[in-house]
């Protein structure tokens, strides 16, 4: 892992090797593990790469490898703090 | 040698169309379990066809679980098409088995929807009631249908072979819009087995496709449930676009505006059964 904290849970999933793969594929992410879900919060320039279908692809094929079967992306959040709207629309009437 | 695949393809479904009616004819009058989804909009407009509008009843089950959006859908299908409609409301929210979120989950809802609905159907001189159960169903994770059997509910595009690919041709031969509408299962199926269904947890969730929806996306959208965090499914020829800074930041918003204190978009994209294979329910 690189650029920020590595965030682990107890999922006994190989988190730590598979930060280890995903640095060596050239991308800087910090990584959190949720059971079988691994979630990369990556550097900007990791980002635009992985707008790429063949890093994605291989993305993918390393959380497999680790024992994950779903990777997200997650974009830091600078407004977690701010009060949802519980009137945002839907269509139920 | 495409025109004669797509000649032959035709041809087999046009066969199975033919056995649909006679099937209906054989066992009408129906009621259709109706939820304006593909299959179901497919079966009862093509019952209405074949045996006039006196033999068919829709029905809808009304519940939280179920997206507004698909009510609205279903609505507008049994008005263009001219089938009778009656809607119900269904209380699975206050069944323990049921918002506990077993793996089976859909069993109990299921259950609830017919315990209503066949009655309601029977009491309109409606004996025969079917649902829009196809063929690549039966490959999958569905406990629901052990409680449309236990109710007699018969799935006549399953026996008959209709797949998903074959119903949703019949359906723009019919002039249905919901021919390429996606797949869209009711609003529990975003929350992992063993997290509670509640009515607040699938407001937000509603809410969340809702308002990516607004954004302009198109195709197969889940918001998936994990307690803090939103994981979005989008269509994967759609993840190149979505995976643009600018693009997840709008994304990311849209969610986090309408309760979800983090926003993740899955890198595969959308799965059908995604839960069931991060629950280890099935295969991946």
């Amino acid at each position: 892992m690189t650029g920020s904290p590595m965030r682990i849970d107890e999922s006994g999933h190989d988190v730590v090797a598979l930060a280890r793969a995903v640095t060596a594929l050239g991308l800087s992410c910090a990584i959190e593990a949720r059971g079988k879900l691994v979630l990369l919060l990556p550097a900007p320039e990791s980002l635009a790469r992985l707008a790429e279908t063949e890093t994605r692809r291989a993305t993918l094929s390393l959380a497999r490898e680790h024992g994950f079967t779903h990777v997200a992306i997650e974009l830091p959040n600078d407004r977690r703090r701010a009060p949802a709207d519980p009137d945002a629309p839907v269509l139920r009437d | 040698m495409e025109t004669s695949l797509a000649t032959l393809e035709q041809k087999a479904v046009g066969k199975k169309e033919a056995d649909l009616a006679a099937w209906l004819r054989d066992r009408g009058p129906v009621a259709v379990g109706f939820s304006g989804g593909v299959d179901s909009a497919y079966l009862a407009v093509f019952a209405r066809r074949t045996l006039g509008r006196d033999a068919v009843l829709a029905i809808i089950g009304r519940s939280p679980s179920y997206p507004a959006e698909q009510w609205a859908t279903a609505r507008g299908v049994a008005a263009a098409f001219d089938v009778p409609v009656l809607e119900l409301d269904t209380d699975e929210l206050h069944d323990p088995a049921y918002a506990s979120n077993p793996s089976n989950r859909c069993y109990f809802c299921k259950t609830e929807l017919w315990t209503r609905l066949v009655p309601a159907a029977g009491a309109r001189g409606f004996l025969t009631v079917v649902d829009g159960t196809n063929a690549d169903d039966l490959s999958d994770h569905r406990p629901g249908a052990v409680a449309a059997r236990e109710h007699a509910v018969a799935s006549p595009l399953a026996d008959l072979g209709f797949s998903k690919t074959d119903i949703r041709a019949a359906s723009r031969s019919l002039g249905l819009p919901t021919w390429q509408q996606p797949s869209s299962p009711c609003l529990s199926s975003r929350i992992p087995y063993g997290t509670p269904v509640t009515r607040e947890r699938l407001a937000l969730i509603e809410r969340a496709e809702y308002a990516l929806r607004a954004l302009g996306i198109e195709g197969d959208l889940r918001v998936r449930y994990h307690d803090d965090l939103a994981r979005v499914e989008l269509a994967p020829a759609a993840l190149s676009c979505w995976l643009q800074a600018e693009r997840l930041t709008e994304l990311r918003d849209a969610v986090v505006r309408v309760g979800f204190e983090r926003v993740a978009l899955d890198l595969r994209g959308f799965r059908s059964g995604s839960l069931n294979v991060l629950s280890g329910v099935s295969p991946e």
